[in-house]
């Protein structure tokens, strides 16, 4: 599950999951939650994998939804299911979805960037939780 | 309630009526004090977040001069807040930070005059709104006019405004009206990324969404008659401003030296409390790597505010039937209020290349300064300071005190105090639009959201905070605008 919680200026995303792997495929549909408010308007049509290498869980979620808001903000990608392994040297994602075209997709926020700021991932006693804050 | 969580605790020392003191004894780990220039009717404002935290966070980056400073429209942002200013000394171990800039570079404001009066455009504002919604690209997802081929975009980067003066989208007033006339010198536009360049070809030229607008105003207080008629203002007069910045490329560029500059501190030997604060020293491959790149990123955002304006005058000659020259549509000036820049300063009594970060701040040069354009230098620098869309803008001219209490800077707009999920809770139910219409504001917006998070509702108010830098000596009042009209994303 995510949610979206407040910031000064800009928002923020709680995501919590039984694993890694499924916490940061949430994150991907929180950061696309934000972008464009209703998921449902988004058609899953096309598909795109992403390889992003690391350890450190933290520059993982951060690196993979950098990755994925390049998609949009240079590829145009609107994305709504995902999935994600994580394997020693990094992980590899898979995003679902389809083009943004403005005759039927509405958008609701322009994000800049995925912060550093406030970044967390940690273990919890079910499972994982993680914190980021995006640009907007 | 206070947060203890998200509210500041710590000190905060008066200096004097306009000015707050945390002692570099709050952290162990502060080369110098922090400032934050407020009065006792913002300070709730300011203990609100925890912008004042990171204001002592700065004080430890190394080469840091004087004190960290923070502008009474400070927030909290990514490791510099917002309003935070930092001078570091490059022969002394000083770094940069892209932190201290943001990723907005050269994110600004320009004002353009017109010789109309109100009842000139009263008549006909709704259709220049609606014209400024039709022709100007503006919200999130929106392409530009303007495509430019990655080699076109690199001449754009390496000579800003001129590179538009030759493709004539540019005149030389224009130019000349621009902070450091529309061209940081040593831009590097190669070290600017491929993604970079794909996010930035078709954006130079459109406003995007957040907090950027372009606005229809009117002069309603002239505060200052000699400044004022140096800036070609008067009491009733229409101008236009533009507040944007450089767009995807920029934010890209920011990206990119976060992620390129993650080892610095440890290579470098740099503790750093925060490491949104990562940087490296300004004489060093990856500082030089990112100020090159980040003056391309800003001459990329001074094309963009041009191309805007470009635009705004095409529709006020569509909707007015008049060439924009005979509207006496000029630039008065073109501010930055996130950038770094290498400026010479007095330091204790030294004089002192110092690389100046303003993040939400904006450069204040006072009368006689050899970097104020000519046409402007017995008055001082126009400062700009975009207020909220409800109530009021200002024109400030820059102060008698700003070079020895701030590096020569004054705050950028009201700031926020409301969260954007906050404004849009308070929104529920309202009709922002409306009220807006009825308090004499036509306003547009591309998002469903946009008027509800940017109801004035949620800046805090500007008069409050101009007043605090008018009596700091930053920058000193000059003319008070009105909103008329106004497009969003």
């Amino acid at each position: 599950m995510h949610e979206v919680f407040e910031h000064t200026a800009d928002l923020g995303l709680r995501v919590e999951a039984p694993s890694l792997e499924l916490l940061l495929a949430e994150a991907g549909a929180g950061l696309f939650e934000i972008l464009a408010g209703d998921m449902h308007q988004i058609r899953c049509r096309d598909e795109r994998t992403f390889d992003v290498p690391g350890t450190d869980p933290e520059w993982l979620l951060l690196d993979w939804t950098t990755e994925l808001l390049a998609a949009f903000t240079v590829d145009r990608m609107l994305f709504r299911e995902f999935a994600v392994s994580v394997h020693p040297a990094g992980l590899c994602g898979t995003a679902r979805g389809e083009p943004y075209d403005p005759a039927i997709h509405t958008l609701a926020h322009e994000i800049k960037a995925v912060t550093q700021h406030e970044l967390d991932v940690r273990r919890t006693a079910t499972g994982w939780e993680a914190t980021l804050i995006v640009d907007i | 309630m206070t947060d203890p969580d998200r509210s500041y605790c710590g000190p905060l020392e008066r200096v004097d009526e306009c000015c707050y003191r945390i002692p570099r004894s709050y952290k162990p780990g502060m080369r110098v004090d922090g400032l934050v220039f407020a009065d006792e009717r913002l300070l709730p404002h300011v203990r609100s977040d925890r912008a004042a935290e990171q204001v002592a966070n700065v004080a430890f980056l190394p080469g840091i001069q004087a004190a960290s400073l923070a502008m009474p429209d400070i927030h909290w942002g990514y490791g510099f807040c917002i309003g935070g200013v930092c001078a570091t000394d490059p022969a002394a171990g000083g770094v940069v930070s892209p932190g201290g800039v943001g990723y907005d570079i050269n994110c600004g404001v320009r004002l353009v005059r017109t010789s109309l009066a109100l009842a000139d455009v009263q008549p006909v504002i709704v259709q220049l709104v609606n014209q400024l919604m039709r022709d100007v690209p503006v919200g999130v997802g929106q392409g530009g006019r303007h495509v430019f081929a990655p080699a076109e975009l690199r001449d754009l980067m390496r000579d800003g405004v001129d590179y538009l003066v030759r493709r004539g989208l540019a005149t030389e007033d224009d130019r000349a009206c621009t902070e450091a006339e529309g061209r940081l010198a040593d831009a590097r536009p190669e070290l600017v990324s491929e993604r970079a360049l794909a996010r930035g070809q078709d954006q130079c030229g459109t406003v995007g969404a957040g907090n950027h607008f372009i606005e229809v105003q009117v002069v309603d207080r002239v505060e200052d008659e000699r400044a004022a008629a140096a800036f070609g203002l008067q009491h009733d007069q229409i101008c236009v401003l533009i507040h944007s910045g450089s767009r995807g490329l920029g934010y890209q560029v920011c990206d990119d030296a976060l992620r390129a500059l993650r080892d610095a501190p440890t290579k470098y030997g740099i503790q750093l409390p925060d490491r949104q604060l990562v940087c490296a020293p300004v004489e060093s491959p990856e500082g030089d790597h990112y100020l090159g790149a980040m003056r391309a990123a800003a001459n990329y955002a001074f094309c963009n505010r041009q191309l805007l304006m470009w635009q705004v005058r095409k529709v006020f000659e569509r909707v007015l039937g008049r060439p924009w020259e005979a509207l006496g549509m000029h630039l008065l000036y073109d501010v930055a209020h996130n950038i770094a820049k290498l400026e010479e300063h007095d330091v204790d009594g030294t004089r002192t290349t110092v690389c100046v970060h303003r993040k939400g701040a904006t450069r204040s040069f006072p009368a006689g300064h050899p970097d104020v354009p000519e046409r402007y230098r017995a008055t001082g620098q126009p400062v700009i300071i975009p207020g909220d869309m409800g109530r009021a803008s200002w024109v400030l001219a820059g102060g008698p005190r700003a070079l020895e209490r701030s590096f020569g800077t004054t705050c950028h707009g009201a700031g926020r105090c409301l969260s954007r999920t906050a404004a849009t809770r308070a929104a529920r139910g309202r009709d922002i639009r409306a009220e807006l219409e009825h308090g004499g504001v036509v306003a547009r917006s591309r998002s469903r959201d946009g008027l509800a998070e940017e109801q004035p509702e949620a800046y805090k108010d500007v008069d409050m905070v101009v007043d605090v830098v008018h009596r700091a000596g930053l920058s000193t009042r000059v003319a008070r605008l009105r909103p008329l009209g106004v497009i969003k994303g």
